[in-house]
């Protein structure tokens, strides 16, 4: 442990001088060498983020560095835990707005001689600039590419963030990695909602998440015990959060929401709770005749709540009855008139019942 | 105006990516429009640069950047081979100039043109292209910059490079964070998702022509196969690729773009490509060139180097291939063969050439064999030219048949091919030698009855020779130009006749005049038929490798008669093929173990005779001063040849 210490200490200094005028003697070698501690320190980010008492020590480690480190250089940002996982991309940042740096160390950066080979633990970092201008030009030429399954939700992004999401709650979930840490993995979803806002992107990604199980059938077989509860986990904390749920619920297609109403009992009790918020939120409009959202805009049109429990009655036939008593005794509770306009649940029982 | 001035005080050096109005103002002040005249000055300082191409490539650069649209996107793709050729010029004259300085003056346009191609992503996705992009604008960079242009043109390329290298969505990039993911690592993970979310989309056949379905995703198909143009070399997108190249044609809008044909056959024959087989197998279907281009290059890699590669041939062939891609189309096994043929026509026929064909052969039974039931065409799909009667017994290995009929079988083949040639020989005139022609390709294919024919010589009784040696004589004298073959198969004869009273004795002396007659037979005698000496040679390993005498006195032999005629390497070459081949047979083991140890024992009496005359290495083999491909009379057309055949 000492010795990872150490070297986290040295790299973090490492850091900092390649922000600074010293630069001005690297080579290709150094260069190499500064690579390769970026890359041990995102290993030892990997290592150790689950694990508390690790991190701990980590983490206070790096708070004695950053100090001494902020009197020896100015204007030095500080380096967290976390930043520890983006050590090659802080690196090269420093580097590229560094006018210090020797142009032969940025053109190894920049070389395209040297053709990509996957494997290999620590590679060097001659042409790694290319390569990300390579994948990343991939990538939007084939985003362009229309076809149909390649423009469905969530997006490719979105379900790589997912996956690995719902990857780190499974360690931190599982029995098998040191006892349940509830408390980490509920911190890390606060974190992100904290600093990410309940946007398009987050309620992808944790609906991503809770997709990817249905996506990766063969994972699901072999770790079966801790995804449950990672699933669980998610839809325990989005109760807590409502307002995403309902974001999520309201964007996310009504296919892959079939699916999740399939996949999990307990997603079937929150999500029909959701439609019954959304529901007894619609207020009737005289003038125009029709079920509106008068004071809240965070519900859903009467057609498209129509929509989504047509989707839940002809997708799910064991809970088709349990769905429509449920609207029938709504409706009994509005006074069970059958007369339009009086009771949101009455006119959607009839709405349903047109097809 | 402001903009313009800033770009006449950085000269032609913009941060931020130009404004369609600025890049235009700035052609119209510093570009040679293709109708405007252009000073001497100016013409000569833009040598090699043409005022109309220039102009056309700026033109495209503007229109590329404006728009996101399909057609320009389609457009870029479509033009991203003729624009590396104009990068390329770009930067030979960049590098013409002594300064960055020097430069600016004589193409004002170079920052702004390399700064857009910068930000288009189908450009950059290109590896060419990009290499050329990053090339070019470290050209332009001045190591000791001399003037403020020269420093603003410096931080200009190191901005454009930071921002290309680093420009990201900040949302992702939080949450890339918060999940301790390397940027990197997620960029990589979100394109090979999106390459398997294409790749199984792309694999669902169309059932259009069954059901026609106007909602079929088959013309997107097109149109990502133009989208693919530059994205072939890159590893990731490798398996859309291939998926793209295996769709199963059911729907006819489902063409693939030339283009994309082309890019992938080219990087395929560069190696830049990884495609899983069956994917280099489509890739030839769909695209002739790149087949030729890969029987080519095999071509090349075997006979530029024959000594060092025959024991590795296999490997080589197998590694290529095309004789699993032959095994499961049989049109591409015709052109494959096609080109052998014009080959041995054509080129010189030398033994690597000859142990080419035989062992590609042979990989391509292999893998026939390999196919399951339902997978197999008839032979006769491969072999449409040749006559039938001799197929089964030629492409019916020795080793699948006890040894005690090959006497017979050869025999048989023998008599066949005799008709062959008489009949031929008696309508001469009137339809050439297509036959016969094809009779002899397929004994070159199927060499290993010529391996046999020369191993039973060697302890053949006088009525049985006949055949065997006549079999040897057409296959290394296919036609009967000059109606030599009587002379030849007399001389064969008594090449035979020398060999077995030589490796009859069983102690020395050995007779020199017999040793110096079968010197004699093989070396040249101009003007004269003459008996190829490869065959002497032939015979002579075989009878060293496989007759009863001693060793001792079998490398004497071979020592005194292969010094004499200087074919060591044609010896050595022999007794490759013979080792080759019991290899492969994997020949009983009491001929095995008699045989090996003469193996080695004759390989090292031939290495030290390499190396102590290094001259013979290079000896020409002037034996025959008519090499084989000469004696097809080559004005006669041979079967097959046709270089319009199509898939």
């Amino acid at each position: 442990m000492e010795a990872v210490v150490k070297n986290l200490e040295r790299t973090t200094e490492l850091l900092a001088v390649s922000q600074t005028e010293i630069v001005r003697r690297w080579d290709k070698q150094t260069l190499d060498r500064a690579f390769q501690w970026a890359q041990y320190c995102e290993h030892v980010y990997t290592r150790f983020h689950a694990n508390p008492t690790v991190r701990d020590i980590l983490e206070k480690q790096l708070q004695v560095t950053n100090e001494s480190l902020r009197t020896t250089f100015q204007g030095y940002t500080d380096i967290t835990f976390s930043d520890l996982s983006q050590c090659q991309h802080l690196l090269l940042m420093g580097l590229l707005s560094n006018a210090a740096v020797p142009s032969s160390v940025i053109k190894l950066l920049f070389d395209t001689s040297c053709s990509r080979t996957t494997g290999g633990k620590y590679k060097d970092a001659t042409g790694h600039c290319t390569e990300l201008i390579e994948v990343k030009s991939a990538r939007k030429v084939l985003s362009a590419i229309y076809l149909k399954r390649s423009t469905s939700f969530p997006g490719p992004d979105a379900d790589v963030i997912g996956m690995t999401l719902m990857e780190i709650l499974d360690i931190l979930l599982s029995p098998a990695t040191g006892g349940s840490k509830v408390g980490l993995a509920e911190k890390l979803l606060d974190n992100i909602l904290q600093t990410c806002g309940e946007n398009e992107n987050f309620s992808g990604v944790v609906a991503a998440a809770l997709l990817s199980r249905k996506n990766n059938k063969t994972a699901a077989t072999t770790k079966m015990a801790s995804e449950g509860v990672s699933f669980d986990f998610i839809l325990d904390w989005l109760q807590q959060h409502h307002s995403l749920l309902q974001h999520m619920c309201s964007t996310l297609p009504i296919g892959l929401l079939m699916d999740l109403y399939q996949q999990s009992v307990r997603f079937r009790v929150t999500y029909r709770d959701i439609l019954k918020q959304w529901g007894s939120q619609l207020e009737y409009d005289i003038g125009e005749g029709e079920w509106v959202q008068m004071y809240t805009t965070d519900g859903v049109s009467f057609k498209t709540l129509s929509d989504h429990y047509r989707s839940l009655l002809g997708a799910c036939p064991s809970t088709k009855e349990d769905v429509e008593r449920e609207l029938t005794e709504l409706k009994v509770a509005d006074g069970d008139f059958d007369v339009g306009g009086l009771s949101v649940w009455g006119d959607l029982l009839s709405e349903l019942n047109k097809v | 105006m402001r903009d313009k001035e800033e770009m006449e005080r950085d000269g032609g050096f913009s941060l931020r990516r130009p404004s369609t109005s600025l890049l235009a103002t700035l052609l119209c002040n510093r570009l040679p429009s293709p109708n405007s005249t252009m000073s001497q000055d100016q013409m000569g300082s833009m040598a090699g640069l043409k005022p109309q191409e220039v102009a056309f490539w700026l033109g495209k650069a503007v229109e590329w950047g404006q728009t996101e649209s399909p057609d320009t996107q389609r457009d870029t793709c479509l033009h991203l081979g003729p624009l590396r050729a104009f990068l390329q010029l770009l930067l030979t004259h960049i590098h013409t100039q002594s300064s960055t300085t020097e430069t600016m003056r004589t193409i004002p346009f170079v920052g702004q043109f390399l700064g857009r191609l910068c930000w288009d992503p189908y450009v950059t996705a290109d590896a060419g292209s990009r290499s050329l992009l990053l090339q070019s604008l470290w050209s332009l960079y001045s190591e000791e910059p001399h003037n403020a242009v020269e420093r603003k043109a410096n931080q200009w390329i190191r901005n454009l490079l930071c921002q290309l290298a680093t420009e990201e969505d900040s949302a992702t990039h939080m949450l890339v964070k918060h999940m301790g993911l390397p940027p990197k690592e997620y960029s990589v993970k979100v394109l090979r998702k999106m390459v398997l979310l294409l790749v199984e989309e792309v694999g669902e056949s169309c059932s259009s022509l069954a059901d026609p379905n106007p909602r079929c995703s088959c013309d997107s198909v097109l149109a990502a196969s133009v989208a693919c143009v530059p994205l072939v070399t890159c590893p990731e997108t490798a398996p859309l690729i291939g998926a793209l190249l295996q769709r199963p044609v059911t729907c006819d809008k489902a063409a693939l773009s030339q283009d994309f044909l082309d890019a992938v056959s080219s990087a395929y024959s560069r190696k830049c490509v990884s495609l899983e087989a069956q994917a280099v197998v489509s890739l030839w279907c769909h695209n002739l060139a790149s087949l030729e281009g890969a029987v080519m290059s095999l071509l090349d890699s075997v006979l530029s180097n024959p000594a060092s590669t025959l024991h590795n041939l296999e490997n080589t062939i197998t590694h290529s291939l095309l004789p699993k891609a032959c095994s499961q189309q049989s049109s591409i096994f015709l052109i494959v063969n096609d080109i052998f043929r014009s080959m041995l026509v054509q080129v010189e026929g030398n033994q690597t050439l000859l142990s080419l064909v035989h062992t590609f052969t042979l990989c391509f039974l292999r893998e026939l064999a390999a196919l399951q039931p339902q997978e197999c065409v008839s032979l006769k799909a491969f072999f449409p030219h040749t006559p039938q009667s001799l197929l089964a017994p030629l492409l019916t290995h020795p080793s699948e048949m006890a040894q005690e009929v090959w006497p017979e079988h050869l025999a048989w083949i023998t008599a066949s091919l005799q008709r062959l040639t008489e009949e031929e020989e008696e309508e001469e005139g009137n339809r050439g030698q297509c036959g016969v022609f094809e009779a002899w390709f397929l004994l070159v294919q199927c060499a290993d009855w010529l391996e046999v024919a020369s191993q039973l010589l060697v302890s053949a009784r006088l009525q049985a020779c006949g055949p065997l040696l006549w079999l040897l004589t057409f296959y290394h004298h296919p036609t009967n130009r000059g109606h030599h073959r009587i002379q030849q198969l007399v001389a064969a004869r008594e090449v035979w006749d020398h060999l077995r009273s030589l490796f009859l004795l069983s102690a020395p002396p050995l007779p020199a005049d017999r040793l110096q007659s079968l010197a004699g037979l093989m070396s040249a005698v101009p003007q004269q038929p003459s008996l190829d000496s490869l065959l002497v040679v032939s015979l002579l390993v075989n009878f060293a490798v496989f007759s009863h005498n001693p060793l001792s006195g079998a490398r004497e032999i071979v020592r005194m008669v292969v010094q004499q005629s200087g074919l060591v390497r044609e010896a050595v070459c022999v007794l490759d093929v013979v080792e080759l081949r019991l290899n492969r047979e994997r020949a009983s083991s009491s001929l095995t173990d008699r045989v090996k140890p003469r193996t080695r024992a004759l390989r090292g009496t031939l290495t030290h005779m390499a190396q102590h005359d290094t001259h013979t290495l290079t000896a020409q083999h002037d034996t025959d001063t008519q090499p084989l491909w000469q004696r097809w009379d080559t004005h006669t057309a041979v079967p097959g040849c046709s270089t319009n055949q199509t898939l």
